[in-house]
């Protein structure tokens, strides 16, 4: 099964899915993650980039490309990491989500700028991810999951819970519209 | 987007569409005073149904009024958020909006689409999503 997991950045994408490879040994089924915005720096998977934010522009055709060359016809559990993940096929989406004024003070401490970390905060208000996870997949694949106040470890138990199947789907839990 | 030039006050109607929920605030030109705000949560109970064309009607029609009252003659229109229904840009929320500020009497200005893009080294390119 393909996994996405996605959410605003700071949301802690990446230091879940971290923890899930060490629960990994325990499992009959392979899980191998990827982390997509890797991928799109090393395999150089982009096209020019914007000034404003410091970012290059995903080139999303060849990252469908290379993700249907290196994440499919697997037996594996593929989970696919990055705020862009929602953008490409996958059984399931996990949304990952977070208080913005948590998630705007995660981001300062990872070192970004006050720009960065704001604007990614009232993306996170306004549950833009969300909406696009959902516009793309529809309410039977979106996983939202509250990340505000748990553990990566917790987290990456319940990525593991919806890639088992326990979990059900659900979508506009939170309301963060009060950070606004 | 043309537009006549404004004779009397003009205002930014800001519309924030979330997921569940639509916020509408008027401040003046300069962004600084408010004049008039509502949340879906303020007219629909059920929260589902905030973020509905419905409940962002409503809502405009009040805060028209209210900034009418105060000698506003149009708005220009601030986008931010994709809205619930997973709508295109901008969304039925925000188009029930203007529609809705639009019969109440005011003018209706720029429509500008100002939702902030997660990034992190890395962004959607420039016409993907809403
Ligand atoms: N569950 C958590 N609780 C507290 N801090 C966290 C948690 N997960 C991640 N962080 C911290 O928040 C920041 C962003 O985490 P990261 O995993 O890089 O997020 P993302 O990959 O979603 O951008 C990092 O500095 C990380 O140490
Ligand atoms: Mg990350």
């Amino acid at each position: 099964m393909r996994l996405a997991v996605t959410g605003t950045p700071g949301t802690g994408k990446t230091t879940a899915t971290e923890h899930l490879d060490d629960r990994a040994s325990e499992r009959a089924q392979d899980t191998r993650v990827v982390h997509l915005n890797d991928v799109i720096r090393e395999a150089g998977l982009h096209d020019g980039e914007d000034p404003d934010r410091a970012s290059l522009y995903a080139d999303f055709e060849a990252l469908g490309e290379w993700l249907d060359e290196h994440a499919a016809g697997t037996d594996e559990d593929v989970v696919v990491e990055s705020h862009l993940a929602h953008h490409f096929d996958a059984h399931r989406v996990v949304v990952l989500r977070c208080a913005p004024e948590t998630l705007e003070s995660r981001l300062l401490e990872r070192g970004e700028t006050e720009e960065k970390a704001e604007e990614n905060a009232d993306a996170e208000a306004l549950d833009v991810i969300l909406a696009e996870a959902v516009d793309r997949h529809g309410t039977d694949a979106v996983y939202e999951i509250d990340a505000t106040d748990r553990s990566p470890e917790a987290v990456a138990d319940e990525i593991r819970a919806v890639l088992d199947g326990e979990r059900e789907p659900s979508a506009g839990t939170v309301d963060f519209t009060g950070w606004l | 987007m043309s537009q006549q030039e404004p004779e009397g006050r003009w205002a930014i109607a800001h519309v924030h569409a979330s997921f569940n929920n639509t916020i509408i605030t008027i401040t003046d030109e300069t962004g600084a005073e408010t004049l008039a705000k509502s949340s879906g949560g303020t007219v629909v109970k059920q929260n589902r149904d905030e973020a509905s064309p419905y409940a962002a009607m409503q809502m405009a029609e009040t805060v028209a009024e209210d900034i009418l009252a105060q000698g506003i003659e149009g708005v220009h229109v601030r986008v931010r958020g994709p809205g619930g229904n997973l709508q295109k840009n901008p969304g039925p929320g925000a188009q029930a909006t203007i529609r809705a500020l639009a019969r109440a009497g005011l003018e209706i200005g720029r429509i500008e689409d100002v939702t902030p893009i997660p990034h992190d080294g890395t962004r959607p390119p420039k016409n993907s999503g809403f």
